[in-house]
């Protein structure tokens, strides 16, 4: 769905605040104790602490999720051949997120019209999030981490992220390894197996009742469970990872306005990718003593016809807009005993084509660059106490269109005066963690610079610190 | 489908049919038809073994046991004898010391003494990988206590069950060459007996903790 939602922005201005909120703000969870149950392993075989992968879990990852330490009901053939090979404990578990958020400033009331009157100050999520997990090996070379999530913001119970994976390993002379699979997965970056990358990246859980800014990078979440990719990769020695695949559009509650199935997708249906859309990684770590060393890049490239509603549809036709991205990341761990410290950075470079868009009045430029900087310190003590910060900051073309203006009489807040998505600021976070499986976490959001501006950045006096957010969120799996 | 000899990330050898996987670690050869000398492990059967290890053992503690990482001891060239042993206690869940719990205990659930004994041969196989370096105060004293002793402490000499060079003899384990934070972490273990072995309780519990750095530092740098 809503991909850019912000190409659309001047379609409809108060959807597109809503879905920006709803989809952009709210990183799935990922702490599987299924996982653990199948290896009867502690988590921090594969975490430092979740979700963050050391690198056995990364490993464990790449190796589609089968290592299984438990016993199997099989069925083979008279020729030897196995049939059956299934675990005796399925590999189901779930986790909850609730919180509560407060930003600095309340926001205004919509249903105050010219009036003072603002939103309640404080939101509480009970839960903001529920989740069904599959997460473990399917059959032998075959595991699955699928996740199923009651979202408080939509209401409703969706499909989350998903990586279905085949995957195989051949010794190499020298004692080396060569791991090759498949993953079979419905977000850019979520089979990624590193922490660095968006899909599984810091904030791992934010608030989802909070003011996020206009821009994002395509693959940094706005095509999160909307699209379909096969990628295929390569594993050598547990260092050198490479992948490449490609996405199509796999939109979710959305039917054909003719046969009222769901598909083939129309004119009714936003942001859709012109085809088979291409993806790519390349990464090397290196591990020493009680060190790992990450560098890497990663991208994609996705056309889009901007198509439309189902009130307003635009038929999947003619010129698109485009989205290419390449990035850098980085990811340093020093995994001791007690004490535990990480970093995590990434920088996004993206370039957008925007001819529909332009085309349509859309955007008001051609061609748009955005790029994103994020950089992440945790540190834990004894897995049990521990926090992270991190500096975030977004800059790139001014576009009145594609980040507009606050309209006569509109309330502002996710507009931006100026046309600039710039934003800037810093998130610091505690974490305690009273079991390896439960975590309390106090996260406080800076802003610094917001859609363009620090002071007065949607026109109608609304400040980037405004936005401020205090979020404390509970969040077990079992 | 495929073939019961297949590559899976399955710790046993000891798969269905039982009556064909041999075990390779004892040398017990059950087929015949592969014409295999019976004192020979069957090469199917070892070359399952070999990719255990390498592909899941490896992880942590290095494709040929040489691990990198000091969390994880280095299992190359150690006493087949002490491996099985050791093995067995995580399955039976005997071995108590933090990591056997959050990590071996799991991975050795479901393993069988063919397995155990087949593994431990790998390893056992392998060539110890080049000493580590520790400081040479630090060194001198810890070959001093492992030739020696604490007499004052009442703690006895480490050659005398591990063997003067520390390569490990009869059941004990090879100590030469081992990661130091590893030793250490093991001393602390027997002291608290987590690991509840009586023998190393007994010598571990008057050992101070620069005592212990010491003959971990000198262990490490043993070939």
């Amino acid at each position: 769905m809503p991909g850019r939602t912000m190409v659309q922005a001047t379609r409809n201005l108060a959807t597109t605040a809503i879905l920006a909120s709803a989809l952009l703000a709210a990183p799935a969870a990922l702490a599987v104790p299924s996982f653990a149950r199948q290896t009867g392993m502690a988590c921090e075989a594969c975490h430092t602490v979740f979700p963050e992968l050391t690198h056995f879990g990364r490993v464990f990852k790449a190796n589609g999720y089968v290592l299984s330490n438990l016993k199997k009901v099989r069925d083979v053939s008279g020729k030897k051949e196995e049939l059956l090979e299934l675990s005796q404990m399925p590999p189901l578990s779930v986790a909850a997120q609730f919180s509560y958020t407060t930003m600095k400033k309340a926001v205004p009331d919509l249903s105050d019209a010219g009036a003072p009157g603002v939103a309640q100050q404080g939101t509480i999520g009970f839960p903001q999030q529920f989740s069904f997990f599959y997460a473990g090996e399917v059959a032998p070379h075959f595991g699955a981490m699928a996740q199923l999530t009651y979202d408080s913001a939509a209401g409703t119970i969706g499909i989350d992220n998903t990586d279905l994976r085949f995957a195989d390993e051949m010794l190499l002379p020298d004692s080396g390894t060569l791991t090759y699979g498949l993953s079979l997965n419905n977000n850019p970056t979520v089979q990624d197996l590193w922490n660095s990358t968006p899909a599984w990246g810091f904030p791992y859980t934010a608030s989802n009742a909070a003011v996020t800014p206009l821009a994002v990078a395509a693959i940094s979440g706005p095509y999160a469970q909307d699209v379909a990719g096969l990628t295929g990769y390569l594993y050598w020695n547990e260092s050198l990872y490479a992948e490449v695949g490609g996405y199509r559009s796999a939109q979710q509650g959305v039917t054909n306005a003719l046969t009222g199935a769901a598909g083939p997708l129309d004119g009714t249906a936003s942001n859709v990718l012109t085809g088979i859309n291409p993806y790519w990684r390349l990464a090397y770590e290196h591990d020493w003593d009680r060190h790992t060393l990450e560098v890497g890049v990663y991208g994609l490239d996705f056309k889009v016809y901007p198509g439309g509603t189902p009130s307003a549809p635009s038929p999947l036709l003619g010129p698109t807009n485009r989205f290419n991205d390449v990035a850098e990341d980085v990811q340093y761990q020093f995994i001791g005993e007690e004490h535990l410290f990480s970093v995590l950075g990434t920088h996004i470079h993206e370039s957008m084509s925007l001819d529909a868009s332009f085309a349509t009045g859309a955007s008001a430029n051609p061609s748009d660059t955005l790029t994103t900087t994020e950089m992440a310190a945790t540190y834990y003590y004894r897995r049990r106490i521990g926090g992270t910060v991190q500096y975030f900051s977004t800059t790139g073309s001014t576009d009145t269109a594609l980040y507009p203006a606050t309209a006569p009489g509109a309330p502002g807040v996710v507009t931006s005066a100026n046309g600039s998505p710039d934003t800037r600021g810093w998130i610091t976070e505690l974490n305690y963690l009273p079991w390896l499986n439960v975590k309390v976490t106090l996260q406080y959001t800076w802003y610094s610079k917001f859609n363009g501006a620090g002071n007065n950045y949607d026109g109608v006096g609304r400040n980037a610190s405004d936005n401020d957010t205090l979020f404390v969120v509970l969040w077990f799996a079992y | 489908m495929r073939s019961t000899q297949g590559s899976r990330r399955d710790l046993s050898v000891s798969r269905w049919p039982r009556t064909t996987v041999l075990v390779a670690g004892a040398a017990v050869l059950v087929s015949a038809g592969f014409g295999c000398r019976a004192d020979e492990p069957d090469a199917a059967a070892t070359a399952h073994v070999q990719k255990v290890a390498v592909t899941v053992c490896g992880i942590c503690h290095g494709p040929r046991g040489d691990s990198t990482q000091p969390k994880f001891p280095r299992l190359a060239g150690q006493n087949a004898n002490y491996l099985v042993a050791q093995l067995k206690g995580f399955r039976a869940q005997t071995r108590g010391d933090p990591d056997a719990i959050s990590y071996m205990w799991g991975m050795a659930s479901q393993l069988d003494d063919a397995t155990i004994g087949a593994l431990a041969a790998y390893y056992a196989a392998q060539k110890p990988p080049p000493p580590g370096r520790g400081g040479d105060a630090l060194v001198a004293r810890g070959r001093e206590i492992y030739g020696q002793g604490v007499p004052a402490q009442g703690v006895p000499a480490c050659g005398s069950c591990h063997g003067a060079n520390a390569r490990g003899q009869a059941d004990f384990p090879r100590l030469a060459g081992q990661h130091a934070q590893y030793v250490l972490k093991q001393l602390a273990s027997f002291q608290s007996s987590m690991r509840d072995i009586a023998v190393m309780h007994g010598v571990a519990q008057n050992l101070h903790l620069d005592d212990m750095q010491a003959v971990a530092a000198y262990l490490e740098a043993q070939p």
